[in-house]
């Protein structure tokens, strides 16, 4: 941006940064009413005049809310199935990807059409059909059930072969020379050269699965098994009133997101951009 | 001026930032692909087939589950559609009955212009708030950073947390109504009156998805290179002449994606829906994916809720393919 400093630019800059607080803090409002109602006494949440700073705060909200429902248990759970989609979905994709970037066979264009076309299949279309194919293997309600078709996504695969296309093919000839093996030559070379798409992958597809509903919404009726979508969910259907503990618990689901968020920023901006690819 | 070189494939950031990667189009196969050297001897050939076998193995694992968790259904999405199945009993053919019942079906009707309705009701504004947005945030502005941490915050947050937190904005007594009554206007009933809430959900939408898809806008936006809008400086173009004539075209490709991945993530909305409104009332929000949902899971007509699935499969089908060509056209538009 080449500003002279003129009256008009600098009157410009700040109209602009007036236009973008005032818009900005309207786009924060509902979540400090969030966190403004989760520290209020029930008595008092539709009070007027809102009072944004509850005194005293009514700390309590949060041990209540949690103690409800086994959101231990279901955070837990969050975690084993978003970890092991990750670690699942990360490691198969690039695999897949490397297989589609650097080797040659017979079919391999028409594979990779039509794993590219099971890029159009969400589970919002495939859910009858999935559950039903899940349940035929006995996977209602496990965990295997809640990891292994969520982690068949073609996303990953996509993108680890965009990545790899552009590895100079001389450098895995030196290690296969070198008698590194097709696996050595997959762990020793190729994964340290795109480790960050790697990473920023990973990313992606654990905040996506940590924030999935709909399928373990579908296929998980044991309450030992819930993840927390599906906790919070229920404990706002359930206590739909208690809205200080609803709002109290709602905060607490914010905080992982949000914290990654802060420590890993640039990241998370790329796998949103990254999503346009994708959805 | 000549076509500036960029590589305007409508990739945004995060591909070509962290690994200056310039990603081709799908199809085209890498320029430097050694060719298969046949007769070389048998040591060479037997080199060459183990080398084969190891490309089917390393994707073998992921086409295994894609087979089974993706076209698997989608055979079965289609052979359902063509049954009875209520999961207690096999499943009866019934030829294109499910089809033809969907079709003269009031709800199923509904369900569609519910569906069309949050699409672009939400769409539009969105694409248009969006780009406006990114655009101020690509200039000098004061504490831009925290300010755009700000604007993240209800992109990033998770899905029922937002869907909670509209359901309790929604209230009678809740905030928008605060607001409302603040400058003077009445009282909405906002989960009560059909003609309300899907404006409400609209709202909201608009709401999470707009900061969304500003930071796709701003990948874009970044891509420009500086030089571009120095040299028209240099040439005495103003602010507009340079929006137009650099910032439009050289962002073209990044509005196509933007368009068609807000369209299909909208056709596809679900857990805000069941939690707010749970479809209702009568049925006013009861968009596709509720639909399929409620016929399969709550009424147990499998195959019904499959013939839906293929009309919502197909409206994303269109999508797609819009976004594959985008990706197909990319860099030579």
């Amino acid at each position: 941006m080449i500003s002279g400093h003129t009256y008009v630019d600098r009157t410009l800059y700040w109209v602009r940064f007036v236009l973008v607080s005032a818009f900005g803090i309207l786009m924060l409002v509902p979540i400090l009413w969030m966190l403004s109602t989760s520290l209020k006494p029930l008595a008092q949440v539709f009070q007027l005049p809102i009072q944004w700073i509850p005194r005293p705060p009514e700390w309590s909200n949060y041990p209540a809310a949690w103690n409800q429902f086994p959101f231990g248990r279901y955070f837990v759970n969050s975690v084993i199935v978003s970890v092991a989609v990750t670690v699942l979905n990360v490691v198969l994709a690039g695999f897949a990807g490397y297989s589609l970037a650097k080797y040659r066979y017979v079919g391999q264009r028409v594979l990779f059409l039509a794993i590219l076309c099971t890029l159009m299949l969400p589970i919002e279309v495939l859910m009858v059909p999935t559950f039903l194919i899940v349940k035929e293997l006995g996977w209602l309600n496990t965990y295997q059930g809640l990891i292994v078709p969520v982690a068949a996504d073609a996303f990953g695969v996509f993108l680890m072969r965009q990545f790899m296309l552009h590895l100079p093919d001389s450098l895995i000839e030196a290690a296969r020379i070198d008698g590194a093996g097709e696996l050595g030559t997959y762990f020793r070379i190729v994964v340290p050269l795109v480790w960050p798409a790697v990473f920023t992958l990973g990313l992606f597809v654990w905040r996506e699965t940590w924030d999935s509903f709909v399928w373990p919404f579908i296929i998980i009726s044991d309450d030992s098994l819930r993840t927390v979508p599906i906790g919070l969910q229920r404990f706002q259907e359930q206590y739909v009133t208690t809205y200080n503990q609803v709002m109290a618990i709602s905060t607490v689901a914010m905080i992982p997101l949000v914290l990654l968020f802060f420590f890993f920023q640039r990241a998370f901006i790329q796998g949103i951009a990254l999503s346009g690819l994708k959805e | 001026m000549a076509r500036p070189p960029v590589r305007a494939n409508g990739l945004p950031l995060g591909l070509r930032d962290s690994a200056g990667v310039d990603a081709r189009p799908f199809t085209a196969r890498p320029a430097a692909a050694p060719r298969r050297r046949r007769g070389l001897g048998t040591l060479l050939r037997s080199a060459e087939a183990r080398r084969q076998l190891w490309g089917y193995a390393f994707l073998a694992p992921m086409l295994l589950l894609l087979l089974v968790f993706k076209f698997l259904p989608m055979v079965q999405a289609f052979y359902l559609s063509l049954t009875s199945y209520d999961l207690l009993s096999a499943p009866r053919f019934v030829g294109l009955s499910n089809y033809t019942a969907l079709l003269r079906d009031p709800l199923f009707h509904q369900s569609v212009g519910a569906t069309a309705y949050f699409v672009f009701g939400t769409c539009v504004p969105l694409w248009i708030l969006s780009l406006l947005l990114a655009l101020v945030f690509n200039t000098a502005l004061p504490a831009r950073n925290v300010l755009r941490l700000i604007y993240f915050l209800p992109a990033i947050m998770p899905v029922v947390v937002y869907a909670t937190v509209w359901r309790f904005l929604f209230h009678p007594y809740g905030l928008l109504n605060v607001g409302l009554h603040a400058i003077g206007l009445p009282a909405v009933d906002w989960l009560g009156d059909r003609r309300a809430t899907m404006p409400g959900f609209i709202l909201s939408a608009e709401w999470r998805f707009v900061p969304y898809f500003m930071i796709v806008y701003l990948a874009g936006l970044q891509n420009i290179p500086q030089e571009y809008y120095e040299a028209a400086a240099i040439d005495g173009a103003s602010g507009l002449q340079r929006f137009r004539a650099i910032t439009l075209p050289l962002l073209r490709p990044t509005g196509l994606l933007v368009i068609v991945v807000s369209l299909i993530l909208m056709s596809k909305v679900f857990t805000n829906v069941l939690i707010i409104s749970g479809g209702g009332p009568d049925g006013a929000t009861r968009v596709l994916s509720l639909f399929i949902y409620q016929t399969g899971f709550q009424f147990f007509k499998m195959g019904l809720a499959s013939a839906a699935s293929i009309f919502l499969l197909l409206g994303m089908m269109v999508f797609t393919l819009m976004q594959l060509r985008l990706f197909r056209d990319g860099g030579h538009d």
